[in-house]
């Protein structure tokens, strides 16, 4: 199954990328700048402006029409040499945006900027051909719908086999009839259950085997009570952290900054999606709207994008729901694990260098689209790492350099974990 | 040999009655109904089958309902906008000050959540006291009003600023229209910034001024310097330069002027350090009530309070040489007898003695003043030229004031931080006077005794929410600044003083700066924000001048002895500050209440403290509830104390209990004894006499002294100053017990947390029992469950009285017996939490091993793992194990401190609140030492000695704690450890404790001839 939808995908890819490339070469007249003046544009200016909509500075759409190109190409260089030399044209669109100063950009040369200026009179390339080619490699993973499927197809399969052997069999039947053999009658099921349950030995057998299951069942989910792997809570806004952390490869320390120096990692108060999302707008996917789930932000904040002030009367907190949640008496601190013990874990957990120290816990979060609980957060499960991490590499600290010479003047030749410095002592997690 | 010196903890002990003797037997205080249960009827009660299976039925089910609940789903709501200086989980510290004392206030998450000294605090040098360590709980009093109120027809009614503002400006320009006067009625301002606030004020309303009104005075030491040297100040007193110390009455280690401080200084001299240096000053202590600073004296005489005018006169003349009349000590041969060593003690040690006196009398402290001028103490060892600013009531003034509202001369008053109407020494004529003033504001945070009298409450923030500043001494000045947003609709009572006076500026922030920016900052050279982080600006003293006395002293001696006689009649009553409660101005504080008084060890209660032998002459015993009637009619029941050492004839009650008007935890607590406080000679007198008959009621009081036995053992060793220069050792040998192990040693490798405790520094003020309540969220329990033994404190202070005769200690049981008078009582106190035996006995008994040790020489207590069995609290030779006998933060019979959702913001975010029926005890601050260590990893260094500091060792001004590794040879409490006066309480039972005492020296022996 798996290899026909494969062979399909590849079929429509060939047909995309074919269609693509048509299109590609019919609006090739300008299309080298524009897609230079993209990059530029997106590098340099997105920032403060977009295409259709003020950000910082105003829309930029039409910004030919507007301005003659031989001002543009000065202005945009270096805004503040023409405002400072008192050019009437400089002065008056200083003044009509709120007088605030544009970033001078010297490294732009003519060439450059009328890329940029290419691009923005050609505008944000139609999503024809070529995302959906981009977006197509994404359904390569077995998705739920096809398991669904495959599931649906062996059910069908065997109804049709069940089907079939019946109709066989009533035809052989029949054809014996026929020629006048005489065939014993089936015993009838119930009997033969009957039967089967008078023989003590069966019973016996029986009886064990529900007390296996039963017992084992049981006893799992005891094991399991209060364990919430997996657990993934619908949260108000949603936020992916494929998008950010994986695709956009944002570090975790950028939100998360308090793992680093405290015991709560902290969820980032909404000031720091602000960095990011009073530009950031994603209005390209939402037809020039704002995405909903920004607009979230904004109105937790009291924030209006158009005007671009902030009114604290309307803004109201942002109630996430927690998923890991450790007991109250559990005493657990980040900055112990992700400062301190990092190369420690990272060599346990078998981390690549580029992923970081938060994955050993919080497992492939640049691959979450909504976050899950990753690990099952039981004692057991913290005290295995604890004793089966290898810290002899933490010498090179100096509080644990003495901690591990004084160890191992009497525990020579053991490995140095956790567990030997009295890292299992109920009192280190449990007051 | 081992000192068979015998101690006891209280009288029951002492006299072995049979109820204590049984009862020390009984787990529980109050028999078990195990009786009821076990009878006849009990056992041969028939439960139906039926009755099983549906009890059984129902068990079942509700508990399978039970377990089904779904996990709760958690809400994590982060800051909207984080401020920059926040980290959720990381404390932030920011300096203030506390009643003039520089203090550093952490806040978590924005809360502050506990009090620590400054160490750059400079002149205080010392720890913290039972208010400041508490007062981080009357910020989150619910008790408090929420918004400002206009009172009207009794009935507070809550309002908005705008109509307080319209209202109060209103009635103040008709007061001023009306000629006549408006009244500030405050206690001691000692704060530049109020000060300048109130001379706005003063400035838009001329018929304005400030009164100053202590609830208990100083006014006869200001007013007596004022006659003596023309200087009107209350002196820098300097106890670290004394090497003899005699005071007449003055609790100066408790609550004299600033106890804390003298605390610092007076154990300076006395502490391991100091012997080492084979020094040790001496005190001696003349009083009639057992102060705190009483139990600490080398030598104790107990004085009747007509006697201390006369002993004053006497130790005069045998200074001086003169011969000034009534200085006869007739009754009191050993008062007499002492007066004249001491005297000659005084004049060996010139320069370096100092007389101190709790009188607010002028005339007695005149005379204080001449004898201080005759050993020379002027220069060295008080200081007239820095003065103290923290007490500058004038009593005749607000006496004056009660006349001239009495006669309609005031059209306004204002109340600040004083309460007049519980505190006076007449309430009655000063509320009957009050009730013909028009308009009457207080900035009082509820509506207590006199802002309910008042026309309109303008509620003031607390300390930890308001911007100030405070100038303790001459030069010294201290930055109060805020830790959290205000938790009421409360307004600054300077921000209202200014926004009534119409002042340029009313913000009280950029008052108070440009305040420091124009006077205090220039002359020391720092800029505004160095003041915030450094908390203090110290100015260069001025050199201490020596003062000589030279006025005629014969007028004095005659106010003196007429005052002694007006006050020799039967019972003599003296009323006093207690450690906990001082002037009950923080009565709804609960761990205040639950803080056991350090003499009486009572808690949540005042009381007549009468000495064994006159309490038989009154005919009554402990607990009788008996009538106090003064010579000014007023008269209240309070059950009776015996209290050893106190003086024949006399009684003691504690001010600050009785008030109505303070909130749920501390209305109703006690009774006032401040109508007792009678106005005499211009100031007020703390001493009047009174009638006490038994009313035959029995009332009794919740002490957690007698609490546990040692079951005799010796827990204390003693030996005097003259013993330990020739033997260092002296008082400590070593007895005979055999060495047994029933535990296998095992190593220490990294740390091993030890403590040591010096006897001889700790004075008993219990700030360390507050301290560890707010640092390791200790539940309040309450009157009643501390009358059952079942207070929570982690650390406790024991006090132990001890009889000494002049042939020297009674050694036998069989002596103490035969003593008749318990008058000259000495006291140990030792603080007593966990020991972290190496070997201990609460571990081998948990069946569910819920209690283990660690690697680095801690007791640990999982919480968690507890089931309450409660053996390791049996099989503990200390006591120091608690039981939470109930959810106390979630239980409305405990409505103190912790079952409120609010007050819960004071909780330590670091600690587990413990739930019912699980064992706690003193875990050494594992979260300082997890903290300390964490930060040391962080910083990638080794840990050094002082990197932690436990809760009750911050707060010790004596710095009779010393915590630490003592895996580390060099380190602070190694050092302390090697002492020779180190031992090991209950040694012989081999428990291996971690906490070494060290022994108690006394400095005994006069160095004189008599």
């Amino acid at each position: 199954m798996r290899d026909i939808s494969m062979i399909l995908k590849s079929v429509w890819k060939s047909l995309f990328v074919f269609s693509a490339i048509s299109v590609i070469a019919v609006s090739t007249v300008n299309a080298q700048d524009a897609k230079e003046g993209r990059t530029l544009f997106k590098a340099k200016c997105s920032s403060c402006h977009a295409l259709d909509h003020k950000v910082v500075g105003p829309a930029l759409t039409g910004v030919s029409d507007r301005h003659p190109e031989a001002f543009l190409l000065k202005w945009i260089p270096n805004n503040a040499a023409m405002i400072a030399a008192g050019d009437p044209a400089a002065v008056k669109l200083f003044n009509d945006n709120g007088k605030v100063p544009m970033t001078t950009f010297p490294e732009l040369d003519e060439a450059k900027v009328k890329d940029i200026l290419a691009y923005i009179k050609e505008g944000e390339p139609k999503p024809t051909g070529d995302a959906a080619a981009a977006a197509a490699p994404k359904d390569e993973t077995t998705s739920g719908l096809s398991i669904a499927g495959i599931v649906a197809i062996v059910i069908v399969a065997i109804v049709i086999l069940v089907i079939l052997g019946r109709a066989s069999k009533l035809l052989e039947r029949l054809i014996l009839q026929k020629q006048g053999i005489e065939i014993e009658e089936d015993v009838p099921l119930k009997v033969g259950v009957r039967k089967m349950f008078k023989n003590k030995k069966f019973v016996m057998f029986f009886i064990l085997c529900l007390i296996i299951c039963l017992g084992s069942f049981g006893w799992m989910g005891m094991w399991n009570t209060g364990v919430h792997t997996g657990y993934q809570p619908v949260q108000p806004i949603k936020f992916s952290h494929e998008l950010h952390a994986g695709i956009n490869q944002i570090d975790c320390q950028y939100c998360h900054s308090g793992a680093f120096k405290s015991k709560n990692a902290s969820i980032p108060s909404l000031n720091v999606c602000m960095n990011c999302h009073k530009a950031v707008q994603a209005r390209d996917k939402y037809d020039g709207e704002i995405s909903p789930e920004i607009k979230k932000i904004y109105s937790a904040l009291g924030y209006d994008p158009e005007t671009q002030k902030y009114d604290e009367s309307k803004s109201k907190p942002m109630e996430w729901v927690r998923v890991h949640n450790l007991p109250d008496f559990a005493y657990f601190n980040h900055s112990q694990h992700v400062v301190v013990a990092e190369d420690a874990i990272r060599q346990a957990k078998g981390l690549q260098p580029n992923e970081p120290v938060c994955f050993a816990c919080h497992g492939p979060v640049n691959t979450m689209e909504e976050i899950y609980q990753y690990s099952p957060l039981t004692m057991k499960w913290c005290i295995n790492c604890h004793k089966e991490t290898d810290i002899s590499g933490q010498k090179n600290n100096a509080f644990y350099a003495k901690v591990i010479e004084a160890h191992e003047k009497i525990k020579k030749g053991e490995k140095i974990t956790p567990a030997l410095l009295g890292g299992l002592e109920c009192g280190k997690c449990h007051y | 040999m081992e000192s068979n010196k015998k101690y006891w903890k209280g009288l029951e002990e002492y006299n072995n009655t049979p109820d204590f003797v049984k009862n020390n037997k009984n787990e529980f205080a109050e028999p078990l109904p195990i009786e009821d249960v076990l009878n006849e009827a009990g056992l041969s009660t028939v439960t139906p089958r039926r009755d099983f299976l549906k009890a059984l039925g129902f068990g079942l089910g509700a508990v399978t309902l039970a377990a089904c609940q779904s996990t709760p789903l958690k809400k994590s709501i982060p800051y909207l906008v984080k401020p920059e200086e926040v980290t959720p989980g990381i404390p932030n510290f920011y300096t203030s000050s506390f009643n003039g004392q520089s203090i550093l206030v952490k806040t978590r998450e924005g809360r502050p959540i506990k009090i620590e000294p400054n160490p750059n605090a400079g002149l205080y040098n010392c720890g913290t006291d039972a208010r400041a360590q508490a007062s981080v709980l009357d910020l989150y009093d619910v008790s408090k009003l929420k918004a400002p109120a206009l009172v009207k027809g009794g009935q507070t009614e809550e309002t908005t600023w705008a109509k307080i503002d319209s209202f109060v400006k209103g009635e103040l320009a008709k007061a001023q229209a009306s000629g006549k006067k408006i009244r500030i009625v405050a206690s001691t301002v000692n704060s530049p910034s109020t000060n300048a606030a109130i001379a706005q004020f003063v400035a838009k309303y001329p018929a304005a001024k400030l009164v100053q009104y202590d609830a208990v005075s100083y006014t006869g030491i200001i007013q007596a310097n004022q006659n003596s040297f023309g200087k009107a100040v209350l002196p820098k007193y300097n106890f670290d330069k004394a090497d003899l110390i005699v005071s007449f009455s003055a609790d100066f280690l408790g609550t004299w002027i600033s106890g804390e401080e003298f605390t610092a200084q007076y154990t300076a001299n006395r502490n391991y350090k100091s012997l080492e240096n084979k020094k040790m000053s001496r005190h001696i202590q003349f009083e009639g009530g057992m102060s705190l600073t009483g139990t600490n004296a080398d030598t104790r005489v107990p004085v009747k309070l007509s006697e201390e005018g006369p002993a004053l006169i006497a130790l005069y003349n045998a200074i001086t040489g003169q011969a000034l009349p009534g200085g006869t000590l007739g009754n009191n041969a050993t008062a007499d007898k002492v007066i004249k060593l001491v005297a000659k003690e005084l004049l060996q040690n010139k320069g370096k003695g100092l007389v101190v006196c709790g009188s607010n009398d002028v005339s007695t402290q005149i005379l204080v003043n001449a004898i201080n001028a005759a050993i020379g103490s002027y220069g060295t060892t008080i200081d007239l030229d820095n003065p103290c600013y923290l007490y500058a009531g004038n009593d005749a003034e607000f006496n004056g004031l009660v006349a001239e509202m009495g006669r309609g001369e005031v059209a306004a008053v204002l109340f600040l931080n004083s309460n007049p109407a519980y505190d006076a020494a007449n309430p009655k004529a000063f509320t009957d006077a009050l009730a013909k003033v028009p308009a009457k504001i207080s900035f009082s945070d509820r509506a207590d005794e006199t802002a309910s009298l008042c026309d309109a409450i303008a509620i003031n923030h607390n300390y930890l929410e308001s911007w100030g500043d405070a100038n303790a001494y001459e030069g010294y000045y201290s930055i109060v600044q805020p830790t959290i947003n205000p938790v009421f609709n409360s307004r600054q009572a300077e921000e209202s003083l200014l926004t009534w006076a119409d002042a340029p500026v009313k913000d009280y922030y950029q008052f108070v700066r440009s305040n420091w920016e124009a006077k205090v900052l220039p002359a020391a050279g720092l800029k505004w924000e160095q003041v915030l982080e450094k908390g203090v600006v110290t100015t260069t003293a001025k050199t201490a001048g020596a003062y000589s006395f030279t006025l005629s002293l014969a007028a004095v001696a005659t106010s003196i002895t007429n005052s002694s006689k007006a006050l020799a009649k039967e019972v003599e009553l003296q009323v006093y500050e207690n450690i906990p409660m001082r002037d009950g101005k923080n009565a709804n504080n609960a761990f205040l209440q639950e803080l056991p008084d350090p003499v009486s060890k009572v808690t949540w209660d005042n009381f007549v403290a009468i000495a064994p032998k006159f309490a038989e002459k009154l005919k009554v015993k402990e607990f009788d509830v008996v009538t106090v009637k003064g010579s000014n009619g007023y008269s209240i029941e309070l059950p009776v104390l015996i209290q050893p050492g106190q003086a024949q004839g006399t009684a003691s009650i504690a001010l600050g209990y009785g008030r109505t008007k303070t909130g749920k935890a501390g209305n109703d607590v006690g009774k006032n004894a401040f109508p007792f406080v009678s106005f005499v000679n211009g100031t007020m007198q703390y001493a009047t006499s009174v009638t006490i008959t038994p009313t035959g009621g029995y009332y009794e009081l919740a002490q957690t002294q007698t609490h546990h036995s040692f079951e005799g053992r010796a827990v204390i060793k003693e030996a005097t100053f003259k013993e330990y220069l020739k033997n260092a050792g002296a008082g400590n040998e070593k007895g005979e017990h055999k060495d047994y192990d029933l535990w296998d040693q095992y190593e220490k490798p990294g740390n091993n947390w030890v403590m040591a405790i010096d006897l001889n520094a700790c004075t008993g003020c219990g700030s360390c029992i507050v301290a560890c309540n707010v640092e390791n969220n200790i539940p309040v329990v309450g009157r009643d469950e501390v009358r059952r033994r079942r207070e929570m404190h982690w650390i406790r202070i024991d006090r132990y009285y001890s009889y000494e005769t002049k042939d020297g200690d009674v050694t036998r049981e069989k002596e103490i017996a035969k003593l008749e008078d318990l008058d000259h009582v000495s006291v140990v106190h030792q603080p007593m939490l966990c020991q972290h035996c190496d070997h201990a006995p609460c571990e081998t008994v948990c069946p569910v091993l819920a209690t283990v040790h660690s690697s680095d020489g801690l007791n640990h207590m999982a919480y968690n793992r507890c089931v309450g069995t409660r053996y390791c609290a049996n099989n503990c030779p200390y006591k120091v194990r608690r039981f939470n006998w109930f959810n106390y933060w979630n239980d409305s019979r405990f409505d103190n401190y912790l079952n409120n959702e609010f007050t819960q913001l004071v909780l330590n975010p670091d600690v587990t609140t413990r739930s019912r029926g699980v064992m706690e005890k003193c875990s050494m601050c594992i979260q300082r030492i997890q903290g300390g260590k964490l930060q040391a990893k962080l910083e990638k260094r080794p840990l050094k000695d002082g990197d932690i500091k436990m809760a009750c060792q911050e707060a010790c001004s004596a710095n009779a704690i010393v915590f630490g590794d003592a895996n580390d040879p060099n380190s602070e409490v190694s050092k302390a450890l090697r002492s020779e006066r180190i031992y090991y309480v209950l040694e012989e039972i081999n428990v291996k404790p971690g906490i070494g005492y060290m022994t108690k020296i006394r400095n005994t022996d006069t160095t004189v001839q008599a």
